[in-house]
């Protein structure tokens, strides 16, 4: 087996608020390989999103080290994990957080603004993001003239649009009906298995844990259950 | 870079504040450029005014016409001198000047001073840059008539043309005459005979001033240092250029107070600006988060949010350079007490590369200070808790 996509060593993370310091997680160890969809699961305040944070790169560790492809994310400056993100990571949120004053097009190209692509190149890259998340012809339409499944989509585009190896999804579906959550979801399946997308997906909903072939249960910052799926997860087409 | 459009639209989406915000700027970019350009305006005319040949005789001890009084005998050796250019006819250009400044009537129903001045013709004429008779013609000597300003005929009762000009119980003159003079300070007064002056106020055999022009820069300095220097003259001669030079006091006074006027509501229109901005940030918090999650630097965000700041500084000081433009171009003019005189002085409002340039820094002071410390608010902003911002 080639070396992990991501590797975490020893990592701890505490905040200070006020004169308390808070610990989140506690001497954390985990590896993830290329291409897998994981699941990240557990109560709240079980730091599972502190840890989908320090995987993307948005919070440093406060010790421990975690390895991205072989670069120690701990050791890069401020601007140099910016571009870092910029490159290799797509970002869904919970509430999509889409400019509310920028078109599907105009979001989904925001972050080819950070590229050295022309202006065509950059077009192209969007119509076929949107094409993959099927919403072609939606382009010149403003967030609050979509739904919010239709919203989620125009994130997905733009998480992709830059083809990084790694999507982080913090709750994609927590916003979302059963009927739109179950689409995000197939979606993101499909990102996966067609696409060879390294998924890291933190979530409350065990049908939504079902899609991902590995959950990986937190509780009080420790790991609690590591368990790979032996049955195959649900299929895209299904 | 965050794309300048993004801005553009937040600055539409909340169009009231950016209304208000613009609104705010663009007043106090307009009284700032109304009161720079009322100085340039000024020291336009009294640089006009002076001829750069032409010296002002005074009496010594006089620093202007109001408190100036020569003898009529002193004053006649002044034409005897040498190195005073002669006009086409060979006609000396020497004038005899006096000065009388009474209380007049004005169409709005008060009383202002006015400066009267009895002058020689045609040699005050021909001292003056311009000097035009633009309606009628030039008055008869020894009739009783006068020739009035542009300005004045506009705003003096009986100062139009046809009309009587009573200046005191005694004394008026029928106007046959409106003249413009390129803009300099006689644009402020009325002409009359000197010999029907004199009668008129019982000032025989004196005048104000004498006005001469040289015939070159070194005779202008030699008739100056004869005329300075001659015990037997007591007499004071002022180059033109330095005698308004002097003058110019009224628009110091009025640079003063435009820089005073301008950095106090420059620093009121930033915190209006930096308020704009403080509510544009928390607004969009969760926005400046998710483009920094996407891999928008701090400096993207920094330019992003000072440009805005920017952006609406520079619409507020471009529509208050557009509210105070027509009234330059339709020759607003306005009326100014003189410090020296205490009559009136008619300027026009000048709108010159200074009050622009002046303009263009309050915008940018404004519009940098103000969103300096919303953007470095925006550049601080932890990535991660502002992302949890609804």
């Amino acid at each position: 087996m080639s070396e992990p996509a991501i590797l975490l060593k020893g990592v701890s993370k505490a905040y200070r608020r006020d004169q308390i310091v808070v610990p989140v997680l506690d001497d954390l160890s985990l590896s993830v390989e290329e291409g897998e969809f994981l699941a990240l699961m557990g109560p709240s305040g079980s730091g599972k999103t502190t840890l989908l944070n320090l995987i993307a790169g948005l919070d440093r560790p406060s010790t421990g080290s975690i390895f991205v492809h072989g670069h120690d994310l701990a050791d890069m400056s401020d601007s140099s994990i910016t571009r870092w993100r910029a490159d290799h990571v797509g970002f869904i949120f919970q509430m999509y957080n889409l400019i509310p004053v920028m078109t599907a097009f105009e979001n989904v190209e925001l972050p080819l603004l950070l590229t050295r692509l022309n202006r065509k190149q950059r077009r192209d890259n969007v119509r076929t993001a949107l094409r993959v998340v099927g919403l072609e012809g939606r382009e010149d339409h403003y967030p609050r003239q979509l739904s919010g499944g239709q919203e989620q989509r125009v994130a997905i585009a733009r998480a992709i649009v830059t083809d990084p190896f790694l999507l982080v999804a913090d709750e994609p579906t927590g916003d979302l009906d059963r009927k739109m959550g179950e689409e995000i979801l197939q979606l993101m399946s499909q990102l996966n298995t067609e696409f060879k997308k390294t998924i890291v997906m933190v979530t409350h909903d065990p049908e939504a844990a079902r899609r991902a072939r590995r959950i990986l249960r937190l509780d009080k910052g420790k790991l609690v259950n590591d368990h790979v799926r032996v049955e195959e997860p649900m299929e895209a087409a299904s | 870079m965050v794309p300048l459009k993004y801005n553009v639209r937040n600055m539409r989406v909340r169009w009231v504040t950016t209304a208000l915000t613009i609104g705010c700027t663009a007043l106090i970019v307009a009284s700032t450029c109304l009161v720079f350009s009322m100085a340039a305006g000024l020291k336009r005319s009294l640089r006009l005014s002076g001829d750069p040949l032409d010296l002002l005789v005074l009496r010594a001890g006089s620093s202007n016409e109001t408190n100036s009084g020569i003898s009529l005998d002193t004053a006649r050796s002044i034409p005897t001198l040498d190195g005073i250019a002669t006009d086409a006819e060979g006609n000396k250009l020497v004038a005899f000047e006096l000065l009388n400044i009474p209380t007049v009537l004005r169409r709005d129903g008060n009383r202002a001073n006015l400066i009267v001045r009895g002058v020689d013709l045609p040699t005050s004429p021909a001292l003056r840059p311009d000097f035009q008779i633009i309606e009628g013609q030039m008055f008869e000597p020894g009739l009783g008539q006068c020739v009035v300003a542009r300005n004045i005929a506009r705003g003096f009762q009986g100062a139009g043309l046809g009309e009587t000009l009573v200046v005191g119980e005694k004394e008026s003159y029928k106007v046959v005459g409106i003249f413009t003079a390129g803009g300099s300070s006689a644009e402020s007064e009325v002409w009359v005979d000197r010999r029907d002056l004199e009668k008129n106020i019982s000032r025989e055999g004196s005048i104000t001033s004498a006005q001469l022009r040289a015939t070159s820069l070194e005779t202008l300095n030699q008739l100056k240092s004869t005329l300075d220097d001659d015990a037997r003259f007591k007499l004071k001669a002022w180059p033109e250029r330095d005698f308004y030079e002097a003058q110019t006091r009224s628009s110091l006074f009025l640079l003063v107070f435009g820089a005073l006027i301008a950095v106090f509501l420059s620093v009121g229109a930033m915190f209006a600006a930096a308020n704009t901005m403080f509510a544009a940030v928390k607004n969009r918090t969760r926005e400046i988060g998710t483009m920094r999650a996407l891999g928008f630097s701090r400096g993207d965000v920094l330019i992003s949010f000072l440009g805005e700041s920017l952006l609406l500084c520079a619409l507020g000081g471009l529509l208050g350079v557009l509210l105070v433009m027509p009234l330059s171009w339709f020759g607003l003019s306005f009326d100014l007490v003189s410090f020296d005189t205490f009559a009136e002085v008619t300027g026009a409002l000048r709108i010159d590369g200074v009050v622009i340039v002046i303009a263009l820094v309050m915008t940018i002071a404004m519009g940098l200070f103000g969103g300096l410390f919303p953007a470095l608010r925006a550049v601080r902003l932890d990535v991660v808790r502002s992302l949890r911002e609804v």
